[in-house]
């Protein structure tokens, strides 16, 4: 009951909030709110950015390198140069049909095309980020054994120490058998970094924020990586079960149709991986943005009060909403570690022999 | 719809982010966690055997110990029966070998008081007979005619006069 009373309040608190603030920005001269451009801002709160946001400031940015090749050779410069539409160097973000927010190439006619492109963008900055923490909590587990042996871990370690034991122990070991020691480190690898860069997408302020693996560039990365793993650890008898398989004459000599099929099935493996994870990590996000612009919407469509009354609901939707992705968060790290297992250890198969 | 078209420097730089990461945790951190978590699950394992087998044994040894002590306790009875036996039976000898030496004393006895008994009986006989001739000897002085036939005549009263058996 007690919970139920503090809940309300603080939902009123929001709406009273909410109606204040819009109250205050009309004395203040504001203009009558227009509907935003739903698609404009979830496209650009899911996409990659030169610079990154601080918290709480639309315009305040980190400058982050951008390393690009055009046709004049090679340049590297801050993001900051290009801010607010400025060319610089003959490059500049540009904005339209084509090429929306990506940096161009301006030619003396001035017609645009667009450059090789290795910019250290917000995305890429986050990768790194991710990668710079999931070393360091991993080697965090490895120098608690270096220091105390056997003895049992405590605290953050031993939440650590569960999660790969689980991952280990209880899903690699038991898929791949004798080959799990060999195949460990990189399904492991795979594991914390998706879970990292599910987690740190979650938080909206600035180390987090960028939406990594709900961008198919990083799925597809990690997908193409595990096709090669699966394929190259091939053994003759999965060859031979893709070209020649054990059934009818009929369906693999005159049209390879079951070697055709299987073909199709090596590809179809890590694009299942790659657009998995994409579309989960992806639908959460857009989720919770939708829910976010429905007050903006509505407060714009119908009046303020509306608008406050949608904060209430939205605000709860979106906390269960961020609830289930950190769930959502998990459970596709380990999906797909647990596929990229599955599919490895049936590209490991041995001759079996005919049952009598 | 660019959020279905992958941008090449992400890729680029993905890879080259996760190629870093897996370098440097296959190389100086997942076996070796993988190795010393396994160590100590085998450790544990090995210990909680170690306690149950420790656990039977104490187990084992408790029920040895009463055995034990019951056998030891059946021994002690048995052994105090046995000397309570040999107590008995040594008295009862002792009683037996007491009374033959007893009997062969109390014998000895008889025969030294027989031998002493006809010592003394010879003894007085001939004390008597002197005596009988002295005093005969004594009484006939006077009437002496024949010292020889007087003797003769004194041994063959004595004869008479021996003492029935």
């Amino acid at each position: 009951m007690k919970k139920v009373i503090t809940a309300t309040v603080v939902f009123a608190l929001i709406a009273l909030a909410a109606i204040g603030y819009h109250r205050a920005s009309a004395h203040a001269g504001g203009t009558a709110p227009e509907v935003p451009n739903a698609k404009e801002i979830i496209y650009e709160h899911l996409g990659d950015a030169y610079g990154w946001e601080l918290p709480f400031n639309h315009d305040l940015r980190i400058p982050l390198p951008i390393i690009v090749k055009g046709n004049s050779g090679w340049h590297c410069f801050l993001s900051s140069r290009l801010e607010n539409g400025a060319t610089y160097e003959g490059f500049r973000i540009n904005h339209g049909e084509q090429y929306n927010n990506k940096v161009v190439e301006v030619a003396s006619d001035g017609s645009i095309s667009r450059p090789l492109d290795l910019s250290i963008t917000k995305n890429v900055a986050a990768i790194f980020v991710c990668a710079l923490i999931v070393t360091l909590i991993v080697l965090s587990v490895k120098r608690w054994y270096v220091r105390n042996g056997f003895k049992a871990p405590r605290g953050g370690t031993a939440a650590l120490e569960f999660t790969v034991d689980y991952v280990y122990s209880d899903t690699i070991r038991p898929i791949l058998g004798k080959h799990a020691p060999k195949y460990a480190p990189y399904l492991l690898t795979v594991f914390f970094f998706i879970l990292t860069m599910n987690l740190m997408g979650l938080i909206v302020i600035f180390p987090g924020g960028a939406n990594l693996t709900g961008n198919i560039a990083v799925t597809m990365t990690l997908a193409v990586i595990t096709f090669f793993v699966i394929n190259l650890s091939g053994t003759r008898e999965y060859w031979k079960e893709i070209f020649w398989p054990d059934v009818p004459m009929a369906l693999k000599c005159p049209i390879p149709m079951m070697p055709l099929i299987e073909i199709l099935g090596m590809f179809t493996k890590p694009i299942a991986l790659m657009i998995r994870l994409f579309a989960n990590m992806m639908g959460g996000h857009m989720v919770v943005l939708v829910l976010m612009l429905l007050i903006f919407i509505f407060t714009a469509m119908f009046n303020v009060y509306v608008g406050a009354a949608t904060s209430v609901f939205s605000l709860a939707f979106t906390l269960f909403m961020l609830a289930l992705d950190t769930l959502v968060s998990f459970i596709q790290a380990y999906v797909f570690t647990i596929l990229a297992t599955i599919f490895i250890s049936m590209a490991l198969v041995e001759p079996h022999h005919e049952k009598e | 719809m660019e959020l279905f078209t992958p941008e090449f420097g992400l890729v680029f730089w993905m890879f080259v982010a996760f190629a870093l990461l897996y370098l440097l945790l296959a190389k100086t951190a997942w076996p070796f966690i993988i190795k010393s978590m396994e160590e100590r699950a085998e450790l544990i394992d090995k210990g909680v055997a170690y306690a149950q087998e420790a656990k039977a044994q104490l187990d084992s040894a408790q029920a040895q110990a009463d055995q034990l002590l019951t056998q030891a306790r059946q021994q002690q009875a048995d052994i105090l029966r046995e000397a309570d036996k040999m107590r008995n039976q040594i008295i009862e000898n002792a009683k037996g070998e007491a009374a033959v030496e007893a009997k062969k004393v109390s014998d000895a006895a008889h025969v030294a008081i027989e031998q002493a008994r006809k010592e003394s009986e010879k003894q007085l006989r001939q004390e008597v007979g002197e005596i009988a001739l002295s005093i005969a000897e004594k009484v006939l002085r006077k009437n002496i005619s024949d010292d020889q036939a007087q003797r003769t005549l004194v041994e063959q009263y004595l004869s008479e006069v021996k003492p029935a058996k």
